[in-house]
């Protein structure tokens, strides 16, 4: 049977969104997975990807025009020429006249900033069922990084007066980042002293030889990690149904602090690039994410990270899974020490504490 | 912004102690012909802000091999380098 996946939330307070474009036409058969559009407002971007595989049967939504959170973008079907049935008789009622939602409802509805259009009902009138249900569907159409606001697990209001504020999009993909973490993986950390020395020497003679204005280090050892990568393909990797899901680009997270402002940004396909396309392409990456003008392929589809807070001069930080990858590393280095350290959180699904044990081990000292 | 060299100087100056700051640096003594990255004031993500701040600040676009010392390694060489593409 045709079914139908709705333009996303993406950030809790904005009714409509952009259509900046439409990646797919009707006919086109997609699989789970794939990017069937961009949406945008003015706080993020983001891609829509087909939740489930099948034929494209007819596009709702208009390109470079607005569209309303909740309709219906796009129809998909097992076959190319499967009938759409009508979706407005779920809640339209037996005369014709549209049914207000439930008292309930309606208030969720305006907490959520949403409209009731394109939430299907399952009686004759919307409810707070019927919401959270299609939120929980909805949710999966925004890639993991993109900031997939998880809204529907009620919880109580506190006590004391107050009000509710909106999240900008980066705090929104921090909580969602945070809730993926705490409700799917199986979260350890790990973390050992290491000898900068070596590392630093290697990285002041890559420095000298490419007569470079940057400390290489950072870029020098997340390149590693993104080698160690492709070495040890289950640390790129994630559960998906209780299955491993490999992933086959390395696309290597790399933290950049950018004022207030804290991105994971990507580098994509780094098995294709040598140590000076790395440096380089994250190099532009960074001035990106500075300027606060990160495209969405910068800041999402990561499959390995690394993280350091060596600036801040902290002696340990333990950081939060990025959505759907089981290993971040973590980089600190205290000064005056003596030592560094090498850390990672890791998901126990995919790996022991063995795998990331030698993976840091593996990483602690430079390329020979 | 104004190109004259001496304001162009006075707004690194101030911007690279700005930058420092944070990191619990005192810049202020720096010099115009301190080489940035030696001098231990910024590490390299400040001096990444530097020159984010630099290309927003007066309009230019700085491509990822022009970024080394010769060209970006001081505040004398920067304003070289600003004054020259703004010639050029």
């Amino acid at each position: 049977m045709a079914s139908y996946q709705t333009v996303p939330c993406v950030n809790i307070n904005d009714e409509f969104v952009d259509v900046v474009s439409i990646d797919v036409k009707p006919g086109q058969y997609v699989n789970s997975g794939d990017i069937v559009a961009t949406v945008e407002t003015d706080k993020s971007m983001i891609d829509v990807v087909a939740e489930q595989d099948g034929y494209v049967l007819r596009i709702d939504a208009i390109e470079k025009e607005k569209a309303r959170v909740g309709s219906v973008l796009f129809w998909l079907g097992e076959s190319a020429d499967e009938p759409i049935p009508d979706q407005k008789q779920e809640s339209v009622a037996p005369d014709g006249i549209s049914l207000q939602p439930t008292a309930k409802a309606r208030a969720l509805l305006k907490k959520l900033g949403l409209d009731s259009a394109g939430i299907p009902a399952s009686g004759d009138r919307l409810s707070v069922a019927d919401i959270e249900a299609w939120l929980a569907r909805s949710g999966k159409s925004i890639t993991p990084a993109a900031g997939a606001t998880p809204v529907a697990r009620q919880e109580q209001m506190p006590a004391v007066n107050g009000e509710l504020v909106a999240l900008s999009s980066e705090a929104a993909g921090m909580l969602h980042a945070v809730s993926w973490h705490r409700d799917h993986a199986a979260a350890g950390y790990i973390e050992m002293e290491y000898d900068p020395k070596p590392w630093e020497d290697y990285a002041a003679a890559y420095a000298a030889e490419h007569k470079l204005m940057l400390s290489p280090l950072l870029p020098l050892m997340a390149f590693r990690l993104a080698q160690l990568g492709r070495e040890r393909p289950a640390i790129n990797s994630t559960i998906v149904n209780g299955q491993r899901y490999q992933y086959q680009p390395v696309n290597l997270g790399f933290t950049v602090q950018a004022g207030t402002m804290l991105y994971l940004t990507v580098v994509r396909d780094t098995q294709d690039m040598d140590t000076a396309q790395f440096i380089s392409a994250l190099g532009e990456i960074q001035r990106h994410a500075m300027g606060h003008k990160l495209p969405p392929q910068e800041a999402s589809g990561a499959t390995l990270s690394f993280s350091s807070m060596a600036r801040w001069n902290v002696s340990r930080h333990i950081p939060i899974l990025p959505p759907q990858t089981s290993l971040i590393v973590a980089h600190a280095a205290p000064k005056n020490a003596g030592h560094a350290v090498l850390a990672a959180s890791y998901d126990h699904r995919v790996l022991t504490g063995f795998d990331v044990a030698q993976v840091l081990q593996a990483l602690s000292q430079p390329p020979k | 912004m104004s190109l004259n060299p001496d304001d162009i100087k006075a707004a690194l100056r101030a911007k690279v102690i700005e930058l420092a700051e944070p990191l619990g640096m005192d810049a202020s003594g720096v010099t115009d012909d301190d080489i940035l990255p030696a001098t231990g004031f910024l590490d390299s993500g400040a001096i990444l802000e530097l020159v984010v701040w630099f290309e927003a600040t007066y309009d230019i676009r700085i491509k990822q091999e022009e970024m080394n010392i010769d060209n970006l390694g001081s505040i004398n060489a920067m304003t070289d380098f600003l004054l020259a593409r703004k010639q050029g």
